[in-house]
């Protein structure tokens, strides 16, 4: 292709007659003081609530389901969709099938626009900035991340790392599996702007409101 | 609403066509929320012991990165293609239109969704869109809020920031018919409205890129608002924008970026959303254009390499007290303020662009705040070398006859004398004058003439008093003496 070889060889020549650079070492960005599970757990509750998160954590997955039930009557959420994983599954249990779509098929982004909230699942939690990623396979798993006005992420507190630089190493060993496609997310709070004179808004075209499920 | 005046190719800041280089409530505006950034994103910053080692990382990255950038692209374009996605190089933004515009037809697209993205700005790729028939949306609420009012942006982060809560209700009630409204909250909900039906019914989403990723072949984009999320999700294809010199050498140094950016760039400890593309998604097509469009002249000279450095976190334009008073159209480029008149003579050439290093009183903000340490002043000075010894509008024939006279004058002070009274006599008589030559006329046009004072110059006054003075000085500090 013309253009690649032209531009490389545009960059070959400047680069020409350049000493070598030694690769830089991987910074540690954040050092690491493995702070328990209780402590991660309330930093990354008081993270997500300053940036309007919410975080609401549970005993345990029956616990969990009621509190999701409650949420959905309190709301009046009609339709939901969830990603078809086991934490999902026992956390909606008691929403009924009516209520909740699992299908795992391709996603007509019309059909989703009528969703009242979307489940996912979280592969870990960030406590330092309230941030919970999500390995989305599937262009459905991606769209319900952010077409729902609401979003309810679910995770057993098992998943709770310090912060990026914690939890780094296996991101970027998951990263370089060639098979690996689809998206990792990392979420930090609910949809914002300050586009219109620098003043926070929240909920713009992703999330209005974000809600974090945390299970022990 | 300010006229587009942001066309103007070629001497910026001096076109005498420009009718105001701002609207004056507009650019109180965004001063004054261009400092309020600056203020909120120090203080952050402030908390952070490491910021300075972060900052040296980060230009330690870049630096390797750029070192090796036909390797790393080549390896990022391996590693991408493995994943499914399709990669195609552009020289320049023509090339990357019709690429954009081959794909678009290829899957008969008739309406676009576009995440922020300054390459396809560079690329003026809307207006490509819109000459093949082709709708596009931006989704950004700032640039949608620009797109709709018929602007550019005024800031490569908040492209709308000279705008005001009533005028962006009034923008809405004319343009989308909306009841007017100034409040914050219901303004976003009118874009938000809006919008989604955008992304739910385009066939094409486009992205930029701020991090290509080399050794896994991921792309990373940043973005607060979720239509970056969308726009890459919901249409069935998404052509990601990069330029080359987007691509870092592994996804091991990805955390220090992300870090710094959001720091810089919104005063965040992290984006809302920061993705992480693994190549296309089964059942969607994933394409990522490379655009040179004058990088490798930056690269190329060895001095001015570390402008490509840029992870466009905008914390110059906002510290900058010229990008404060004269807004981001006044530079008349896509990339504003002082990394756009460092990176711009690179990409459009010294003969269009020549004159942006010299808006700058040099005071060194810009460099001090830059997350990668891009040393901007010297980038500044370092261009303005260039500038007056290659051709461009700084080594017209007209500086240089200005130059040259100017040290003629101030070379004696018999000259100096002489240039003064001329230029007194000049000054009185210029009022009657029924016309202002040439560039002058800009020059004026502007500016008010200096008063000449009335009595005589400090130097005749000196001459005649200043003996007399002296003396009684040299008694008074003898007297003060003896005592």
């Amino acid at each position: 292709m013309p253009a690649r070889d032209a531009i490389l060889g545009r960059i070959r020549a400047a680069l020409a007659d350049d000493p070598p650079l030694q690769k830089p070492p991987v910074p540690e960005v954040w050092p690491r003081e493995d702070p328990p599970p209780d402590e991660m757990a309330e930093r990354f509750a008081r993270e997500l609530e300053a940036i309007g998160g919410e975080m609401i954590r549970l005993a345990s997955l029956e616990e969990a389901a009621a509190k999701l039930a409650e949420l959905a009557d309190a709301a009046g959420w009609r339709k939901i969709a969830a990603v078809d994983r086991p934490l999902c599954r026992q956390v909606a249990a008691s929403l009924g099938d009516g209520r909740v779509d699992w299908s795992a098929e391709a996603a007509d982004p019309n059909e989703m626009a009528s969703l009242d909230a979307g489940l996912v699942e979280a592969d870990y939690l960030l406590a330092d900035t309230g941030t919970a990623m999500i390995a989305c396979g599937t262009p459905r798993e991606r769209l319900l991340c952010y077409l729902p006005p609401v979003s309810v992420i679910v995770a057993e507190t098992g998943r709770l790392v310090e912060h990026m630089p914690a939890v780094w190493g296996e991101v970027a060993g998951r990263c370089a599996e060639p098979d690996l496609r689809g998206e990792f997310v990392f979420i930090t709070g609910p949809s914002r702007t300050a586009d219109i004179e620098k003043i926070l808004i929240l909920g713009v075209h992703g999330p209005k409101r974000l809600v974090v499920l945390l299970v022990d | 609403m300010a006229q587009d005046i942001s066309h103007s190719a070629g001497a910026p800041f001096w076109k005498s066509d420009t009718a105001g280089l701002y609207e004056p409530h507009g650019s109180r505006s965004l001063g004054e929320s261009a400092e309020r950034s600056t203020k909120h994103n120090q203080e952050l910053i402030a908390q952070i012991p490491q910021w300075q080692e972060w900052r040296s990382n980060a230009n330690r990255i870049k630096a390797y990165a750029l070192s090796n950038l036909d390797k790393l692209l080549v390896e990022f374009e391996r590693n991408v293609t493995a994943r499914g996605a399709t990669v195609l190089w552009a020289e320049n933004a023509q090339e990357a239109n019709r690429l954009v515009l081959d794909i678009a037809r290829e899957h008969r697209v008739k309406t676009v969704v576009k995440s922020k993205s300054m390459v396809s700005e560079e690329m003026e790729l809307n207006h490509a869109f819109e000459a093949a028939g082709i709708r596009p949306v931006e989704t950004d609420l700032g640039e949608y809020l620009v797109q709709l009012a018929g602007q550019r942006p005024v800031h490569i982060v908040t492209p709308a920031l000279h705008l005001s809560a009533a005028d962006v209700g009034k923008l809405f009630s004319e343009k989308l018919a909306e009841p007017f409204t100034a409040e914050h909250k219901a303004l976003t909900d009118i874009a938000r409205r809006h919008l989604r039906e955008d992304f739910i019914r385009a066939d094409l989403g486009m992205s930029g890129v701020n991090f290509g990723i080399a050794d896994t072949g991921t792309i990373c984009v940043i973005e607060n608002e979720g239509n970056a999320g969308l726009s890459t999700s919901a249409p069935p294809v998404h052509i990601a924008l990069m330029g080359i010199e987007k691509v870092i050498p592994s996804i091991d140094y990805l955390p220090q970026f992300l870090n710094v950016l959001a720091r810089s760039g919104t005063g965040q400890k992290l984006t809302t959303y920061t993705h992480l593309f693994h190549g296309a998604t089964p059942g969607k097509k994933l394409y990522v254009i490379i655009l040179d469009n004058g990088r490798t002249n930056a690269l190329a000279d060895k001095a001015a390499r570390m402008s490509l450095y840029c992870i466009r976190c905008g914390a110059c334009l906002n510290a900058c007290p010229v990008y404060r008073r004269t807004g981001g159209w006044a530079y008349g480029s896509v990339y504003p303020g002082p990394i756009g008149a460092v990176l711009t003579p690179h990409l459009v050439g010294l003969q269009q662009a020549g004159t942006l290093p010299f808006a700058s009183s040099l005071c060194g903000a810009c460099g001090e705040v830059c997350p990668v340490k891009i040393d901007l002043p010297h980038q500044l000075v370092h261009l303005r070398h260039r500038a007056v010894n290659e051709p461009s509008p700084m080594k017209s024939w007209t500086e240089r006859l200005t130059w040259t006279l100017w040290a003629w004058a101030f070379s004696s002070p018999w000259r100096y004398r002489m240039t003064m009274r001329t230029v007194k006599l000049g000054v009185r008589m210029a009022p009657f004058l029924p016309w202002h030559p040439g560039k002058l006329g800009a020059w004026t046009r502007g500016r008010e003439l200096p008063e000449v004072p009335a009595r005589s110059a400090f130097r005749d006054w000196w001459r005649a008093n200043g003996a007399t003075l002296e003396r009684k000085q040299q008694r008074d500090s003898i007297a003060t003496q003896k005592k």
